[in-house]
């Protein structure tokens, strides 16, 4: 049993190792300006508050509370951002669990919103998180259109809808960047689901810009053959 | 940013090859480095602080709104801020205002530059030899109150800018209780003369002008789309008179020696000579023909000889003449440019007196109705008030000098003296949002809240209908954590001799909503709860008053008019200086907001310098082409900057405009053009006392140095990509003489 246990633990330390490596190299690739691919992950940040994602929304049978990732990212279905929760919100919480209140980061929660003992933190101080998922600012994404499409109309998980951009953040603790979000990341959804001609579609007129930078073929209707929205107002407003 | 001396050094030399490639080189260089790759989706870099509580209506991403006044003059637009994450982004024209009905102009737009302004004052500064030393605000407080101890009333002064509404009355009380009545009211670019012509001819300071009842204005200087009074709503007022009444789409005809944006605007443009304004009124009069109380003031202003004084021709005075006979009602504006002289009284009598002849009064001219609580009524500026403590400055009158809102070692003319005389005064007391020239001076420096994150009540001056309090409230959170509104600063001073008087007002903002709620029924807020009141009157940003309605008098007779003949050729110095006030820079108080500098000037579309405008015989005379440095000279000093030709002025004048030609105040605004302040003549209007602005006489000659002007207007503006867009010709290409 206990060389079992040793096994494991030596396991998962090599396996912490060689991922913080590769993420390393990544990193530093990504700097190389080497093209990524479509999943490579986003560089470790390290933030003010360790914060387990795997504990609030991870699955029942691994530990998890599967918490609505719009619960506390309660902006995401009203705003262009998705936000952070405020300080009140956890705290909302997690002055009723006793159980954990002593862990470390708990105390370290606390100390943000009732001053800590040594004083360097003044009471209700908002934490400074890293931003992960940071666009460039020429870009518009909007989190309230994409909720409103996959969770409210077409009624799919929201783990789900999250994770097409943010990656499979239940089983992170703090979330690390799992897609790229390029513009080519943003275009391979656009142009496999949604067919601008497809009934009701506007067509688009020749000042259109396209994805693949020359014109779509027009079918013998009249009607073109392209995918997405084709005006590039509509993230670079 | 390149810096004033760059630009000059830019501006003076030819382009050096070899620096060209290596300033090309290493901005390259610098491309390659952070351009390309994936580097701009970046991860853990930036924070994102979350709040601690959230107000419900906080969403992250989604503004809020917020009610305010504009600040960056004095005509009281209401705006509404647009403010996300707790940062003010974009202001807008609140549409509930009778002034500016949600519009708002290029100068309060940039608003938004003077509160997150990189060169505003963050600490209260003590004169430590030629530094100012950081001190707190308990110092500065008990300094102040140590230097006025033992100093009689007799002995301190205050300068400020034109103040209303609360902080006007907490001003008043903190004089009284320093036992000063030595307020000094200044604003260097003011309707001053106007005021007083208008009291006489109507009886009240500021009528109202209807615009838009009048089926001809015809207007003697006054840019009333530019700079004039209240130009937003003018603009809106102006659009309705284009519209016309009764079908009859109104004319404007524009008198003035050099030309305004209202008089690039107008039907029909008429280059005065210089000073003769008002004897064309009263020529005007005199072919008018109406046998009333002004015919004897005309007598002997016949067509030829006022041809003949004022450069302006016999068919043209005919066809006013006939214009303004044969469209009723009609309107008479008294501008900037018909007050500027010796005699800019008699000027603005002999139009206001048009005015009388016409019929105008109590059709196109309306009383305003009064404030119902005068103390609140605004303390209107004027430039005689800065003689009067200039003179008293001189003498040596003042131990404790106090100055808000006002920057006169810029402003005032060199020949004052005014620099000189202030260093005079033992301690100086400056509230200051920039280090500009005035603050420069002082002994202690008070850094002062933007209008953004101040509170305030503010009485507009001109009144669009009925009258109205705008409230200025913070659209955000402070910048800077030392710097105070006024309204605190005065509360804290006026408490070091009234605390017992004061004591219930922690700060300026409990002093506001009391001195309000106390007066909540008169306010339009009977039988609502205080806190309703309250809240509502910050939603809306304005409360609405009825006062009671005045009448104008009716005074044909011209008692005491007298017009001087036009001064004669002065042979050394043969060319009238007039001075340009631009929409947007004015007195220059906003020069460090560079939205300002380079928007176009709207006639020449120069940016970020200032220019000579010079008619194009007279600069063919001297031999001057465009962008020749040329100097400007007159008795008090000379001034060097670009020429410019431009057919809309009159040839015997030329044009500097103000607001340029800082020596100090930020980054965006020292070294940046010319100053034509400095030069003026003191030479004051001999009723009013007011600067004579437009009496400076010069001559102008070239340094054989050139330059090219930096403007918007030509053929490089006029193309893209071998297309023409916006197709246009040069203004000096322009017949204007073809055109009115």
């Amino acid at each position: 049993m206990h060389r079992f246990l040793r096994l494991s633990v030596l396991l998962t330390g090599l396996l912490v190792a060689v991922n913080i490596n590769a993420a390393e190299s990544s990193q530093h690739r990504s700097n190389q300006a080497v093209p990524m691919t479509e999943d490579s992950l986003g560089p470790l940040v390290e933030q003010p508050i360790e914060f387990p994602h795997n504990r609030h929304a991870g699955d029942a049978n691994k530990g998890g509370m599967e918490i609505n990732c719009m619960y506390c990212h309660t902006y995401a279905r009203r705003s262009a951002v998705a936000g952070i929760p405020p300080l009140q919100k956890c705290i909302g919480c997690h002055q009723s669990i006793d159980s954990v209140r002593e862990t470390p980061r708990i105390k370290q929660l606390f100390d943000y919103w009732e001053g800590s003992a040594d004083g360097k933190i003044a009471a209700k101080t908002p934490i400074s998180w890293k931003k992960v998922h940071d666009l460039p600012d020429y870009v518009r994404f909007s989190h309230e259109r994409h909720v409103k499409r996959f969770i409210e109309q077409q009624n799919l998980p929201v783990q789900e809808v999250c994770g097409y951009c943010h990656g499979d953040v239940k089983e992170m603790t703090v979330a690390r960047r799992s897609k790229s979000l390029t513009m080519g990341f943003c275009v391979s959804c656009h142009e496999k689901n949604h067919a601008l001609t497809a009934a009701g579609g506007t067509s688009p007129g020749d000042q259109a810009y396209w994805y693949a930078f020359q014109k779509p073929p027009v079918d013998a209707s009249g009607a073109v053959k392209a995918q997405g929205p084709n005006d590039c107002w509509h993230c670079h407003k | 940013m390149m810096d004033s001396s760059s630009v000059k050094h830019l501006a003076g030399h030819p382009f050096d090859r070899r620096d060209f490639l290596k300033v090309l080189g290493w901005g390259g260089a610098a491309v390659a480095l952070t351009g390309c790759g994936y580097t701009s989706v970046e991860d853990g870099r930036e924070t994102v602080v979350s709040y601690s509580e959230a107000a419900d209506y906080v969403i992250p991403g989604i503004s809020v709104y917020y009610n305010s006044t504009c600040a960056q003059c004095d005509a009281g637009c209401s705006i509404n801020g647009r403010v996300r994450e707790g940062r003010v982004l974009k202001l807008e024209g609140n549409p509930a205002s009778s002034i500016n009905r949600g519009k708002m102009c290029g100068l309060g737009q940039a608003g938004v530059q003077h509160h997150y302004n990189p060169d505003r004052i963050r600490e209260p500064l003590l004169r430590n030899g030629d530094q100012g030393q950081a001190i707190s605000w308990d110092d500065a407080y008990k300094l102040i109150a140590e230097k006025l101890n033992g100093v009689s009333g007799d002995e301190i002064a205050f300068l400020s800018g034109g103040v209303s509404g609360h902080l006007k009355v907490l001003l008043d009380n903190y004089l009284a209780s320093i036992g000063s009545k030595n307020h000094f009211v200044y604003e260097a670019i003011a309707p001053a003369v106007l005021r007083a012509a208008n009291k006489k001819a109507y009886g009240v300071e500021m009528p109202r002008y209807n615009l838009s009842k009048a089926k001809v204005v015809l207007s003697f200087g006054a840019d009333f789309l530019g700079s004039w009074v209240s130009p937003v709503h003018f603009a809106q007022q102006y659009a309705q008179f284009r519209k016309g009444v009764d079908g009859q789409r109104g004319v404007l005809i524009q008198v003035e020696s050099k030309m305004t944006l209202t008089g690039a605007n107008a039907d029909r443009w008429l280059a005065v000579r210089p000073g003769t304004e008002g004897i064309l009124a009263l020529g005007i009069i005199n072919a008018l023909g109406k046998a009333n109380g002004a015919a004897a003031a005309a007598q002997g202003y016949d067509k030829v000889r006022v041809s003949q004084d004022t450069g302006v021709s016999v068919e043209q005075i005919d066809k006013i003449v006939a214009l303004l006979k044969h469209r009723s009602p009609s309107l008479v504006l008294v501008g900037g440019a018909a007050e500027g002289f010796a005699h800019g009284s008699q000027n603005a009598a002999a139009i206001n007196l048009l005015n009388q002849v016409l019929g105008n009064v109590g059709k196109t001219i309306e009383a305003s109705a009064a404030v119902p609580f005068p103390q609140m009524a605004p303390a209107t500026g004027s430039t005689a008030a800065l003689k009067s403590l200039n003179d008293g400055l001189a003498e040596g009158k003042y131990k404790v000098l106090f100055n808000y809102a006002a920057n006169p070692v810029f402003t005032a003319p060199r020949a004052t003296k005014f620099k000189e005389n202030l260093a005079k005064v033992g301690f100086k007391v400056i509230f200051a949002h920039y280090l500009d020239e005035t603050a420069l001076q002082a002994d202690l420096v008070l850094p002062l809240d933007s209008a953004l994150e101040d509170w305030n009540t503010q009485v507009p001056e001109y009144m669009a209908e009925g009258p109205q309090i705008n409230i200025q409230q913070p659209l955000m959170e402070k910048l800077h954590a030392n710097t105070r509104g006024m309204g605190d600063i005065l509360l804290a001073l006026i408490k070091q001799h009234r605390g017992e008087d004061y004591k219930n007002y922690e700060d300026y903002y409990a002093y506001l909503r009391a001195a309000l709620l106390q007066n909540k029924d008169a306010l339009g807020g009977k039988g609502a709860d205080e806190d309703t009141f309250w809240n509502e009157t910050l939603s809306k940003g304005i409360i609405k008053l009825y006062g009671t309605a005045r009448a104008l008098s009716v005074n044909v007779s011209a008692k005491g008019l007298r017009l001087s003949a036009p001064s004669k050729m002065d042979q050394e110095y043969p060319l009238q200086l007039i001075p340009g006030v631009s929409a947007s820079l004015r007195d220059g108080r906003h020069a460090n907001q560079p939205w300002l500098q380079e928007s176009p000037d709207p006639l020449t579309t120069i940016v970020w310098d200032s220019w000579v405008e010079i008619h194009p015989k007279k600069a063919a005379e001297l031999g001057i082409v465009e962008g020749d440095i040329v100097e400007v000279t007159g008795r008090n000093g000379s001034i060097k900057a670009q020429a410019y030709l431009f057919p809309g002025i009159h040839p015997d004048a030329v044009s500097v405009p103000f607001g340029r030609g800082h020596e100090a105040m930020g980054r965006y605004a020292k070294g940046y053009g010319v100053n034509p302040f400095q030069i003026l003549d003191a030479i004051y209007d001999t009723e009013t006392g007011e600067l004579a602005m437009h009496e400076t006489r010069v001559k102008v000659s070239k340094t054989g140095q050139r330059v090219i002007v930096v403007k918007d207007e030509g053929a490089a503006g006029g193309k893209q990509m071998g297309k023409k867009i916006a197709v246009r010709i040069s203004s000096d290409e322009v017949d204007l003489s073809g055109e009115v």
